[in-house]
């Protein structure tokens, strides 16, 4: 199968302050579509600026990304929000609806970046909205709602448009554990129905559980990767 | 969707939008009272000065505009203004005869400007009746009889029922003199034009002047002041003959039109001081909510919001506010010079403006004291939100992502 993410000697240098700060050194890394996979380590590893040069929101110092079979370091700023948003889908920890959007709106966002036809995107919407428990909500107001909600409205925004790769930062840091169970559930679900990627970076120990590759990053390098069996 | 998250960012701080929108009202209120005031003034001055003396459109013999002389004069004057009187828009029209001389009275003599006027017409043209402080207008025909200035008749001494000799010459080439009866004082409300003005029944100084039926001024009173280009261009066509020029009063009343038209330059100064306080108000309060919004427009960029999409978020955010300011602002900007254009403000010490003397300021509510504010109100918003903008538009996402 051919691999969805694939990087070679990632390295990422910050300059804070006139000194460099090794945030990545040299990941190499691939990563098999339909995986669900667990970025873990302790705070400062490096697994939030890994997520973010492998979904194009950041450019490494050193190294080469491929995403879906394109090389990300060839592409420009237009290109490279086209290729965001039509091959992933993004999961922040603090949810980061837009506030000023209802539920549907929010969600239907980028199928009107692409273009989708109106009546697709509505259908679209109801359908995910089913999927993540939350039929009926569709017009109201993300302030409205509880973390929870918030945090499935957020998902369903990601997947909406059937991306190759969800990129999940810390998803289950801001709920409590019952909620945050729950909805690795409907992830873990629609990971096996839909065959999309998943990848989370994590202190969590159920999502470490429940991941079926745990990739353990320390200093900016790997130090552990286990596939486990599911 | 842009248009909805730029519309619905409006009510989210709606104090910020508030007071935002405060500064442009008050920038435009501001703005339409200055220039409905400067229009409504002007406009008095414009209709005083062109009503009462020179006319809205004169029509001459080639080159008299620029030097005037007794011998370029318009035949067939009434044919002419027979035509004249055919343009659309024409109100009035009247023909005057203009000498230079010397008056006497008793034993005072001073330079007098000779002025043939045809009575009917100039009292339907210019009011020429309501000019006349004391004594009586002319008589239907003929009857050597003058009527003096107000400052001429004081610099003489003349007093209505008194006599005056008028010495000039004649198109003949020879010396022409005549005794008139003083009838009436005049007031034209310019005061050089009192202090020089004799005025005469037109065939009286046709007589004294041996025009023979001729004059050298037709003055056309139109219905509407913006509409002279148009009618000055069909008198011309109408009346189709190249020794004659038909002038519109700016070209006519030239240094009184270019003195009035740089006074109007102060206006670009008040409109750039109301730019400026629309400007600080907008700058500051759109830079505040792009530094609240930066998570925000990172989280949008992440999921494939094109930079331009962003910037624009940002500008028709400010626009939006900017449209619903300047709908108050023409709300508040006419009621004000509604009023203004009713009540008018009575001046402390009364003014002169071309020789005319003002005691009371009207306003006007006219379409460039509303349309000159709008125009600098949402040009002044939308130059002051570029730099938010372009700002909120090159956000780097996974900062933004971080910021809190």
């Amino acid at each position: 199968m051919a691999p969805v993410i694939a990087t070679e000697e990632v390295t990422k240098v910050y300059s804070g302050d006139g000194v460099p700060v090794h945030a990545l050194r040299g990941i190499d890394l691939i990563i098999e579509r339909g995986e669900f996979t667990a970025l873990v380590g302790p705070s400062g590893s490096g697994k939030t600026t890994f997520l973010n040069i492998i979904s194009g929101l950041d450019t490494p110092t050193d190294g080469k990304v491929w995403l879906n079979g394109k090389f990300l370091s060839r592409m420009g700023g237009n290109a490279l929000s086209d290729f965001r948003r039509d091959n992933i889908g993004f999961v922040f920890q603090a949810y980061n609806l837009i506030p000023v959007l209802t539920v549907e709106e929010n969600i239907e966002y980028i199928m009107l970046l692409q273009k989708v036809p109106k009546s697709e995107r509505h259908e679209r919407v109801l359908a995910i909205l089913e999927e993540v428990g939350l039929s009926g909500m569709a017009s109201r107001n993300p302030p409205q709602l509880s973390g929870g909600q918030q945090q499935r409205v957020a998902i369903a925004r990601a997947m909406v448009s059937q991306p190759a790769i969800i990129l999940a930062d810390e998803p289950t840091a801001n709920l409590d554990s019952k909620i945050g169970a729950d909805l690795l559930d409907m992830m873990y679900r629609l990971n096996t129905q839909t065959g999309m990627t998943f990848i989370f970076s994590t202190h969590d120990p159920m999502v470490m559980a429940r991941a079926r590759r745990l990739i353990m990053l320390k200093d900016g390098q790997i130090e552990r990767d286990e596939v486990r069996s599911p | 969707m842009m248009l909805k998250i730029a519309f619905r960012n409006i009510f989210r701080q709606k104090r910020r939008t508030v007071l935002t929108a405060l500064a442009m009202i008050v920038g435009f209120t501001l703005s339409s009272v200055f220039i409905g005031w400067s229009d409504g003034a002007y406009s008095d001055i414009i209709s005083m000065f062109t009503r009462n003396r020179i006319g809205h459109i004169q029509v001459h013999h080639t080159g008299y505009l620029d030097k005037p002389s007794l011998y370029d004069v318009i035949d067939s004057y009434e044919s002419i203004g027979e035509k004249i009187a055919g343009v659309e828009g024409v109100e009035a029209w009247t023909p005057r005869i203009y000498s230079a001389g010397l008056g006497s009275v008793g034993d005072k003599t001073m330079g007098v400007q000779i002025i043939g006027v045809d009575v009917g017409r100039e009292v339907r043209a210019t009011r020429f009746d309501q000019k006349i402080t004391s004594g009586a207008i002319f008589s239907e025909t003929a009857a050597r009889e003058a009527i003096l200035g107000v400052g001429l008749a004081r610099i003489l001494k003349a007093d209505v029922g008194g006599k005056i000799v008028l010495v000039t010459q004649g198109t003949d080439g020879a010396i022409a003199n005549d005794l008139y009866t003083i009838i009436g004082i005049a007031e034209s409300g310019d005061k050089a034009t009192d202090r020089m003005a004799c005025y005469l029944h037109i065939d009286d100084a046709q007589d004294l002047l041996v025009l023979d039926g001729r004059v050298h001024e037709i003055a056309v009173l139109v219905e509407v002041l913006d509409r002279v280009p148009k009618i000055t261009a069909a008198i011309e066509i109408q009346i189709d003959d190249t020794t004659l020029e038909v002038s519109p009063w700016q070209v006519v009343a030239k240094s009184f039109y270019r003195a009035m038209q740089a006074d109007r330059q102060g206006d670009l100064i008040g409109r750039m001081i109301i730019m400026l306080i629309v400007a600080i108000g907008v700058l500051n309060t759109v830079l505040m909510s792009v530094l609240e919004r930066t998570r925000e427009y990172g989280v949008l960029k992440a999921m494939g919001t094109k930079p331009r999409q962003i910037f624009g978020v940002v500008v028709i955010e400010v626009a939006f506010i900017a449209l619903g300011s300047i709908v108050i602002g023409a709300l508040f900007g006419a009621s004000l010079n509604y009023l203004l254009s009713i009540y008018g403000i009575s001046l402390p010490q009364e003014f002169s403006y071309g020789g005319i003397v003002f005691q009371t300021m009207y306003a006007a509510v006219t379409v460039r004291s509303l349309a000159i504010p709008a125009v600098t109100v949402l040009v002044s918003a939308i130059l002051v939100s570029l730099f938010p903008a372009i700002r909120a538009a090159r956000i780097a996402p996974a900062a933004a992502m971080r910021a809190h």
